[in-house]
């Protein structure tokens, strides 16, 4: 039984873990637009930037 | 550059009147706006303030060259406790990223604190096998789950509720902080004290939903926005002027003046209105305007046409001469009108607001009340049904249920190629029963164009269209635009010679041709025609003829729209009366009138014949859309119920009408129709809902048959709906 009291907090480790990389994620711009990488794709690779 | 000079803000006569529109962070309910409205009024010289809560505009209208400038009314806005950003250009943009970051980064905490804290709470719901010290762990990790959710995710409602209680109003804010706060607080004592009810789970689901709500709100703002702002963001910022000497410099596009020689290269947007320079090589500009129309074939524009600012160079580099500066510019000037449009708030919304700002006071009554008859009845219940009934109401579905569906309606349209230049105009267009068309260059077009050929020998249409084309190559008579789409490379005329009021004459591979009246041709041809049958026209004939034979009869006028028929039938089949006033001849009239299908048409009306016309018709309980082309039929555009101008160039911007095509068509005039009917079926759909919910909810609440989760979830629900009801409407427009 005592396990569970390590899973609870083993629980609270995993979910900052889970907030931390979200944070991440959306501060590095991966959410900040979620249409155009969709299309990316079909653009000719070759334009000059 | 500093703050001030990124807002949009313009003059519509020279000074004496200022107009600026910029958005609001902060500003999510009926009081926000009021409150910033009452600030921005209170300054010396303000004429005009229009907040929308919506589309977090403001529009400030004030008299210039008095005390009152734009870093006072900033500041007046700064001072009511919210944030005003510039609206233009790339500021604006960065402003909605780190806005959209910020609201993902409290949904995403919310959603992930919120499972994990039910995972942990829900297992001590009625289990009893769990031991007091397990039970104790349990809570302990709810409340350091739920504390960082709260005042993290939570943290827009409890500064929104400071900010109107230190204000002394009452926002929508205020009864959510209330029950946030009620929830949590016990749950922290109660956890510390180590028995007691925890609401740590209902707590994060409420966080949640609100979060969601408001994410989803945000995004259809920003969608609102972006209709101006992609125009706005088309013009290049720099633009290549040549210089009297020969030389050329890189000015910002906003230094160009009327006059100005510049030059866009292939592929480039033009920045600002201009027209082919007197000294460029070529002859016609090939142009995609789809930018202002929405149409996206390619269009060409001859010398002393206007090519508007926004549209891009398909063709070889032009050199071009400016015919005023970026702020004169036709997409300078929609960017305006559908500002304007967004930041003002129609009757029926101005009302709800009203309505929601009460309801707020009724319900910390009701609270009040609740709190005191379950305390006598039951004290142990008298928590959870306060905390249901402060929950469970939704105000801000019956503030948003207009506003989201008229945003949509507008931006739906404006896609489409159809400003709506006044809030309530969607509405008004909606209850309309009656299309009066005025004719020329509504149902016609303005350029001349063929109506008809008939071949009288054994030429071909094209060869014969190509040989006119080719005589009249170079002629400057009014008539002569109509050949100009059947010009070819290979037929080319020598000789030409023009008789004025004749026609014209000029060889082509060694043969004499003839254009024109029929005399003048059948002098080369020395033979008259016989087969010829009189009929109707509405134009100009046209002969031509070779020293053998006459080989076509062309008819030039000016040609109905390609689209006018498709139109009126659509319209009447939606149930509208539709009439043409024309001042033209009654001929003309009458047969556009039967080419079109329509029995109802006057001819030879004086603009005060027009506004007689549409009186009477209103007189008679009819409500009158007045489609016109904006030039010369102003005062019947304003007598109307709801009116349309053809739109073009600067023009636009002082327009009377309350819509404007910018498309040169009318196929999306039954669309605007059915869009404006569909948002008032939206609107009245929303606020019958909002009423519903409320009035059904909040005596379940009070009488405690409400649990706190699903008050929670039916009021982020109930606002949810409102929003995703009116999204259906610019959905529906990208089909």
């Amino acid at each position: 039984m005592s396990i569970s009291y390590l899973l609870v907090v083993l629980g609270l480790a995993v979910l900052a873990g889970a907030i931390w990389a979200l944070f991440w994620a959306i501060d590095s711009g991966q959410y900040d637009d979620l249409e155009r990488h969709g299309s990316d794709a079909l653009e000719d690779g070759d334009k000059p930037k | 550059m500093n703050a001030e000079a990124r807002h949009a803000r313009w003059s519509p006569d020279a000074g004496e009147h200022e107009h600026v529109v910029f958005l609001v962070e902060g500003m999510h309910c009926a009081a926000c706006a009021r409150s910033i409205d009452r600030a921005v009024r209170a300054l010396p010289d303000v004429v005009d303030v229009r907040v929308n809560n919506a589309t977090a505009r403001v529009s400030v209208q004030w008299r210039g060259h008095g005390p009152t400038g734009l870093p006072q009314i900033l500041g007046a806005v700064t001072g009511a406790g919210f944030t005003p950003l510039p609206l233009a250009g790339v500021a604006a943009t960065a402003e909605f990223q780190r806005e959209r970051r910020a609201a993902l980064k409290r949904l995403g905490l919310a959603s992930l604190g919120m499972m994990q804290a039910m995972m942990y709470l829900s297992a001590l719901y009625g289990v009893s096998d769990i031991d007091a010290a397990m039970t104790q762990l349990m809570r302990l990790a709810g409340m350091v789950i739920v504390t960082p959710v709260l005042f993290y995710s939570g943290a827009p409602f409890l500064a929104g509720a400071w900010r109107d209680l230190r204000h002394r109003r009452l926002g929508m804010d205020v009864p959510v902080a209330l029950a946030l706060l009620l929830a949590w607080l016990p749950s922290v004592v109660n956890t510390l004290r180590g028995s007691g009810e925890v609401y740590f789970d209902s707590v994060g689901m409420f966080i949640f939903f609100l979060s969601a709500g408001r994410f989803v709100e945000m995004n259809v703002r920003h969608r609102s926005l972006s209709a101006a702002e992609a125009l706005a963001r088309s013009l290049p910022a720099q633009v290549t002027r040549l210089l009297a000497d020969g030389g050329r410099e890189k000015i910002a596009a906003t230094l160009l003046r009327k006059g100005d020689r510049f030059l866009v290269p292939k592929g480039a947007v033009v920045a600002v209105d201009a027209e082919l320079d007197a000294c460029a090589a070529e002859v016609h500009a090939s142009l995609d305007e789809s930018l202002i129309t929405g149409e996206s074939a390619a269009v060409t524009r001859g010398k002393d046409e206007r090519i508007r600012g926004g549209t891009v160079n398909l063709g070889a580099p032009l050199m071009l001469s400016a015919l005023g500066s970026v702020e004169d510019s036709t997409l300078a000037s929609m960017v305006k009108l559908l500002e304007r449009a967004q930041a003002a708030r129609p009757q029926i919304a101005r009302a709800a607001d009203r309505a929601a700002s009460w309801f707020v006071a009724v319900i910390l009554l009701l609270a009040l009340v609740t709190a005191f008859a379950w305390w006598r009845i039951d004290p142990s219940r008298a928590f959870a049904a306060v905390l249901a009934v402060l929950v469970v109401t939704c105000p801000c579905a019956l503030s948003l249920a207009t506003p989201v569906a008229l945003a949509a309606a507008t931006t739906r349209l404006a896609r489409l190629g159809l400003l709506v230049t006044r809030a309530d105009a969607i509405e008004r267009l909606a209850r309309v029963d009656t299309v009066i068309f005025d004719k020329t260059g509504t149902l016609t077009g303005a350029a001349t164009g063929i109506l008809d050929v008939k071949l009288l020998g054994a030429m071909p249409r094209e060869l014969a269209l190509g040989i006119a084309a080719a005589l009249e190559r170079g002629s400057s008579h009014p008539l002569a635009e109509a050949f100009r789409p059947f010009e070819t490379a290979t037929l080319q005329a020598a000789t030409t010679h023009e008789l004025d009021g004749s026609g014209i004459e000029a060889t082509i591979d060694g043969a004499r041709w003839r254009l024109g009246r029929r005399r003048f041709v059948e002098e080369l041809t020395a033979s008259t025609v016989t087969r010829l049958v009189p009929h109707r026209a509405s134009g100009t004939r046209l002969y031509l003829g070779n020293e053998q034979e006459l080989v076509a009869e062309f008819e030039v006028g000016v040609p109905l729209r390609g689209d006018a028929r498709e139109t009126i039938d659509a319209l009447r089949a939606m149930g509208l009366n539709v009439i043409i006033a024309s001042g033209d001849s009654g001929s003309t009239v009458a047969s556009a009138a039967r080419a079109l299908g329509i029995r109802n048409s006057h001819a030879r009306l004086s603009p005060h014949d027009k506004i007689r016309l549409v009186e009477e018709l209103r007189a008679d309980a009819h409500r009158v859309f007045v489609i016109g082309d904006g030039i010369n039929d102003g005062p019947v555009l304003a007598t109307a119920d709801v009116s349309c101008a053809m739109g073009q160039g600067s023009a636009i911007a002082q327009s009377a009408s309350d819509l404007l095509l910018v498309h040169e068509g009318l196929a999306i005039l039954p669309r605007a129709v059915s869009t404006a009917r569909s948002a008032l079926r939206v609107m009245r759909q929303n606020l019958a809902w909002a009423l519903v919910y409320n009035v059904a909810a909040v005596p379940l609440a009070a009488l405690g048959f409400v649990p706190a989760w699903l008050a929670a979830l039916g009021m982020s629900l109930s606002s949810l709906g409102v929003v995703l009801n009116a999204r259906r409407l610019a959905a529906a427009g990208r089909a």
